[in-house]
């Protein structure tokens, strides 16, 4: 630990290095509270989130929660986008500043965060770096920074551990509860400096470390310089990550005061606690934030007071991991969980650990409890084991906690529907979504809540135009619930809007800067359709035109082009009052141009690119073309299928689909048809095999051939009277294919049209002859009659 | 007496040294009948980056089995318990191996070992009877000849069981009392027929994956065992290491005088880590041949070449021979295995000796002798 003496101030600032999350290092700061008595206690935190430390002390607070950072970012401070930013500051009750915190209170020690409001934090780091990196959640704890290091690694090689945690847990945790704390600190401390001289300078600065070390030891000093002065000595405990704590003595002991200034607006901030889960806080791990397994080292936490809390800790993971595996394989038995308490035991030993710890648990569960090779089929137990580490408690904030307008606005929303927000029950309710406009707007509202991805609704069924099923259905029914984890989506979505509408139209926008193609904008103006988002309909509308103009990728429009037909159907229904005939007729062409390139298709594609074609075929041939409409496509339409058949390599299938969209449009005869099917049918031995794909195509747009001609199942009949058995087999997969395009009744009238063939009625090749009971017993008679024979002879 | 040339000499005399160093300089607490503590077996297996000072001489000791440190610890705990050991894995992750290092450090011999075949019978594990002197005295103890578990029982020390996947259910299964209750029971010789199993006493068992469904073990014989599952070796850069220290070894126990070439070993190293795992250093994705291509298999092919330089050659490493090596070992079961190993090359190989050229490229040169 370090101290600093300021004789000239008259205060003296003690410097604590930490790990975030970690019971030792709670306790140890703890302890030095109790026995320091500091004057004031500053500790690693974005400033503005001052006014929340009461809520986060509150005695009806319970960790886990988190302080939300977001930053919109109006003036383009941080790059040209403007974009919106959050992060999350996770506490569990055994992170050290929350401890600090809450100790503070007790002794009634003022207690503030000094480091730099999270805009000005984003300003100070590098595009893709620290705070900016591109991540899917972003965490302020950068304890990271003191295990990605070269120097950790050779450390871990050495001691023969296997990471970075396994090495903290032995040093630091498991030997270091009985150490001093200053000596835990100072041990501490050195680490700490060998981890920082394995980081370039260069790296710190791009990540905002050197920022935001300049800007807390402005605030310390004046801190100092500010108090009322008493005559005592101030005693300054400062509690920051251990890495940053070599750079805060050399920048206090020089006493700069290069404060670095803030740029960002405090307007554009927003800082909230949100509660938050243990499966939440684990995740966050990716990047070493903290140690893993939450739950067992709150287990630690709240041992340490009586003493040997890992082997506690251990013992009851062993019996309740134990106890779901044999709920869930039934083989497990007590002598099961005693061989792993010694094994854990043993391998504390061995590896010179004073208890065992959570590797020694995992270890000792993969010996005992996994029985065979370990793998997938057999790691139950771990999987069981790794779980219950990691835990299952959800926070709660105290009924103080301040929140965000979007919550606001999400009860305001509720009590208008006399939607239930204070049971916990799931909550089922039914909308006529066409009839009745207040039920529209309800279920506006929950499609912007999923949307918004809050877990709140969840509709059970109705029309899904995202899939384009049950277009049918005239009602919707969805399933509510309100959860905490519901005011924790909304919280982290709060930087994008004070109401839901907003955040949803933020959101969708947020979307559009995105990659996508055709198919994918689509998708996403029918979301914005479902919203019913007005403002942004236009807007998506736009968006989807050009995406459409740029896209080649045949199948991404043809899925386009199905959801604006959807759309166009409904549109009337959801009263909207969109035209869809420019983006119909765009896709239209843009599908009708790339169509000769598809001529050799891969099997997998023939669905959706036949369903293309008959897409295709129907809004050409639709009542708008009689208005008029889609004239020219229709034409070029066909030309394009017409060249698309002198491709002698055309697939199979594809080529079916087409003659039948050509017979269908009275572009082809149906001799025409007849003689490529016979080109298949007397092909050589591969092209014969393809007979069956091109009936498939061919039945699936035009399956009244079979029965206009008569001479397709002829073809067909003589064709099978050829092949041998085995090819038949080969061909037979297809075949079914081919013929589930008809109808049951239809079938019958091929299978009727086919015994014909063979001089036999329908009813013939339906019907089995029974067989009489009497002839069957008759027949086991002299079976077991032969059989005495035989036995006889022998 | 001069000492008898062996083509492999047991562990404990290979590294008999070593062994009685580490015993002397053992602080830790030794379970009974054990010849070391966990801690010094832990040594002898890991190495240790201090040399161990014995008799005025220095032994380093060195790293004998590469992977997984976690596992080794388990392995210890589990023999100084209640509990037999089992080794399951594929062909070739040294399990044998890893087998008779703790045998021999724990007991001082690794020898005590059943050969599990398909036609091991149970009184090749208990005992068997000296039938002249069965006839004349009668059953006694000096007429009973022990088996590796009786011997195991009597000493107090480690007994192996090799392959017990391969041996029938039934056989396997007469293990289960003695290793729940440990004592085998000898009826024939009355009531001083109880062999109570002295401290020190286990099993340690290999199983080969591969061969899993042949014999499977019954439920009952497994809760008896902790098992451990050894995976191949996970990083090329270790599998070299493993192929040049085994190569060494077997080259001086040969005594040819030849030494190990790196850049072959590393050459070696990837083809047979990549055809493995199914995917290369560049990302292509491999077909992955049906044949084992264990770290084992690896070192017979080095060593195969090595020999066929050291006698046929100029002393060298032959990149051809090394293809050739490679053939006979991959094209054993499967005719398939030689076209999946011909795409490697054609892709993988072809793109690495574009790319890195030198001993690359006259890998991928040598490919002609893929046929």
């Amino acid at each position: 630990m370090e101290r600093i003496l300021r004789s000239k101030e008259m205060a003296e600032i003690r410097l604590l290095p930490i790990r975030h999350h970690s019971p030792a290092c709670a306790f140890h700061v703890e302890q030095v509270i109790q026995s320091w008595k500091p004057s004031i206690i500053l500790i690693e935190g974005p400033d503005n989130a001052n006014s929340l430390i009461p809520i986060m002390v509150h005695s009806e607070t319970k960790a886990p929660f988190a302080i939300y950072y977001s930053y919109h970012d109006t003036t383009g401070q941080i790059s040209e986008e403007k974009g919106y930013y959050k992060c999350y500051y996770p506490f569990l009750d055994y992170s050290p500043e929350l401890a600090a915190l809450k100790e503070g209170n007790r002794q009634e020690i003022p207690t503030a965060f000094i480091d730099l409001p999270y805009g000005d934090i984003l300003a100070a780091s590098k595009e893709g770096k620290g705070l900016l990196k591109e991540e899917e959640k972003n965490n302020y704890n950068d304890d990271y920074l003191l295990s990605r290091n070269d120097y950790i690694r050779q450390l871990c090689e050495k001691t023969g551990l296997r990471n970075f945690d396994e090495f903290w847990e032995k040093y630091f945790e498991l030997n270091g509860l009985n150490q001093e704390s200053d000596r835990w600190f100072s041990n501490l401390l050195i680490y700490c400096r060998l981890a920082r001289e394995n980081t370039s300078e260069e790296e710190l600065k791009e990540e905002g470390c050197l920022a935001r070390e300049s800007y807390m030891a402005a605030s310390i000093l004046e801190r100092i310089e500010k108090r009322e002065q008493t005559g005592e000595v101030y005693r300054v405990l400062v509690v920051t990550g251990g890495f940053h704590t070599p750079a805060l003595q050399k920048l206090l002991e020089e006493g700069s005061k290069k404060e670095h200034r803030k740029k960002v607006s405090s307007g554009d901030q927003g800082v909230y606690l949100m509660p938050y889960s243990m499966q939440a806080t684990d995740a966050l791990n990716g990047y070493a934030s903290g140690m893993p397994f939450p739950e067992f080292y709150q287990r630690i936490w709240e041992g340490i007071a009586e003493g040997t809390p890992y082997h506690r800790a251990v013992l009851d993971l062993i019996v309740s991991s134990g106890k779901e595996t044999r709920k869930k394989e039934g083989f497990l038995s007590t002598y099961d969980e005693i061989c792993a308490c010694q094994m854990a035991e043993g391998l504390a030993l061995l590896r010179g650990k004073q208890e065992p710890g959570a590797y020694e648990l995992l270890d000792a569960v993969l010996s005992s409890y996994v029985k065979g090779e370990y793998n997938l089929a057999t790691d139950l137990p771990i999987r069981i084991l790794k779980k219950q580490m990691q835990g299952k408690r959800m926070g709660k904030l105290c009924e103080d906690a301040n929140v965000p307008p979007i919550i606001h606005d999400f009860e305001s929303w509720c009590k208008k529907f006399g939607l239930k927000t204070r049971s916990t029950l799931e909550t089922e309710t039914t909308l006529s979504i066409f009839s009745n406009s207040r039920h529209r707007q309800i279920s506006m509202f929950f499609y912007r809540m999923v949307f918004l991805g809050t877990a709140f609704a969840k509709k059970v069924k109705g029309p899904n135009l995202q899939l384009k099923r049950d277009k049918n259905l005239m009602r919707e029914i969805w399933s509510y619930k309100w959860s905490v984890q519901v005011h924790a989506a909304l919280i982290d979505v709060s930087v994008q809007g004070a109401t839901i509408e907003e955040a949803a139209n933020s959101l969708v926008k947020e979307e559009l800067k995105k990659e996508m193609g055709a198919g994918k904008s689509a998708l996403l103006l029918t979301q914005v359709f479902e919203m019913g988002l007005k403002e942004q309909l236009f807007l998506v509308y736009d968006q989807v035109y050009e995406r459409i103009l740029k896209d080649t990728d045949f199948y991404s429009i043809a899925e386009a082009l199905k959801s604006f037909m959807m759309m166009e159907e409904l549109g009337s229904l959801y009263e909207t009052e969109l035209k869809f005939g420019l983006l119909l007729s765009v896709s239209v062409q843009k599908l009708i141009q790339l169509l000769p390139s598809m001529t050799q298709i891969k099997e997998e594609d023939l669905v959706p690119c036949m369903e293309a074609l008959k897409l295709l075929y129907q809004i050409t041939g639709h009542k708008r073309a009689k208005e008029g409409e889609f004239l020219t496509e229709k034409e070029s339409y066909f030309e394009a299928l017409e060249q698309m058949i002198l491709d002698t390599q055309i697939q199979a299938g594809l080529n079916g689909c087409i003659h039948g969209i050509l017979y269908g449009g009275g572009r082809e005869g149906l001799d025409q048809v007849e003689q490529v099917c016979q080109g298949y049918l007397t092909g050589t031995a591969e092209q014969r095999k393809k007979t069956a794909l091109f009936f498939r195509g061919l039945f699936y747009t035009a399956r009244d051939l079979i029965f206009i001609g008569g001479q397709f199942l002829d073809r067909l009949d003589d064709f099978f009277g050829k092949i041998g058995e085995e090819e038949f087999m080969e061909l037979l997969p297809e075949l079914r294919m081919a013929f589930a395009y008809f109808t049951p009744r239809e079938t019958d009238r091929i299978a009727e049209m086919a015994a014909g063939l063979h001089g036999k009625k329908k009813e013939e090749m339906l019907e089995m002859a029974e067989v009489l009971p009497e002839w069957y017993t008759y027949g086991k008679e002299i079976d077991q009659w032969i059989q005495s024979k035989m036995q006889e002879k022998q | 007496m001069e000492q008898k040339k062996l083509i492999k000499p047991p562990v404990e005399i290979r590294y008999r040294e070593e062994l009685e160093a580490l015993k002397a300089a053992d602080t830790g607490r030794v379970p009974e009948n054990w010849k070391m503590s966990p801690k010094a077996v832990r040594t002898f297996i890991l190495g240790s980056s201090k040399p161990v000072v014995y008799q005025d001489k220095e032994y380093k000791i060195e790293k004998k089995y590469f992977g997984n440190d976690a596992l080794i610890e388990r392995c210890i705990v589990t023999l100084a318990g209640n509990r037999g050991l089992m080794l399951v894995g594929e062909p070739g992750t040294a399990k044998t191996m890893l087998s008779e290092l703790l045998s021999a450090a724990i007991s001082g011999v690794s020898t005590n070992t059943i050969q599990g075949t398909a036609g091991t019978t149970e009184d090749m594990i208990k005992y068997s009877w000296n039938y002249a002197l069965l006839l004349a005295n009668g059953p006694s103890r000096e007429a009973l000849v022990p088996a590796p578990l009786y011997v195991g029982m009597e000493k107090g020390i480690l007994t192996r069981f090799e392959e017990i996947t391969r041996t029938p259910v039934e056989i396997q299964d007469s293990l289960i009392s003695v290793l729940s209750d440990k004592v085998l029971n000898v009826p024939e010789l009355g009531d001083e027929g109880f062999l109570f199993a002295k401290p020190g006493f286990n099993v340690i068992g290999t199983a080969n994956t591969r061969d899993k469904g042949v014999n499977e073990m019954s439920s009952a014989l497994k809760r008896r065992f902790n098992f451990e599952t050894v995976m191949p070796v996970r990083e090329v850069s270790m599998e070299k290491q493993i192929i040049l220290n085994e190569v060494t070894k077997l080259a001086q126990e040969s005594h040819i005088e030849m030494s190990a070439d790196e850049d072959v070993a590393e050459l070696l190293a990837s083809t047979y880590h990549e055809l493995r795992e199914g995917i290369s250093s560049y990302g292509h994705r491999i077909d992955k041949p049906a044949a084992v291509m264990s770290t084992a298999e690896a070192v017979s092919v080095y060593y195969q070449t090595m020999i066929t330089g050291y006698y046929y050659g100029e002393e060298r490493m032959s990149v051809d021979c090394l293809v050739q090596s490679l053939l006979g070992a991959v094209a054993k079961e499967n005719r398939d295995d030689l076209e999946k190993v011909k795409g490697y090359f054609n892709t993988v190989i072809r793109d690495k000796s574009n790319k890195e050229g030198g001993l690359w490229k006259e890998y991928y040169e040598a490919r002609k002798w893929l046929k």
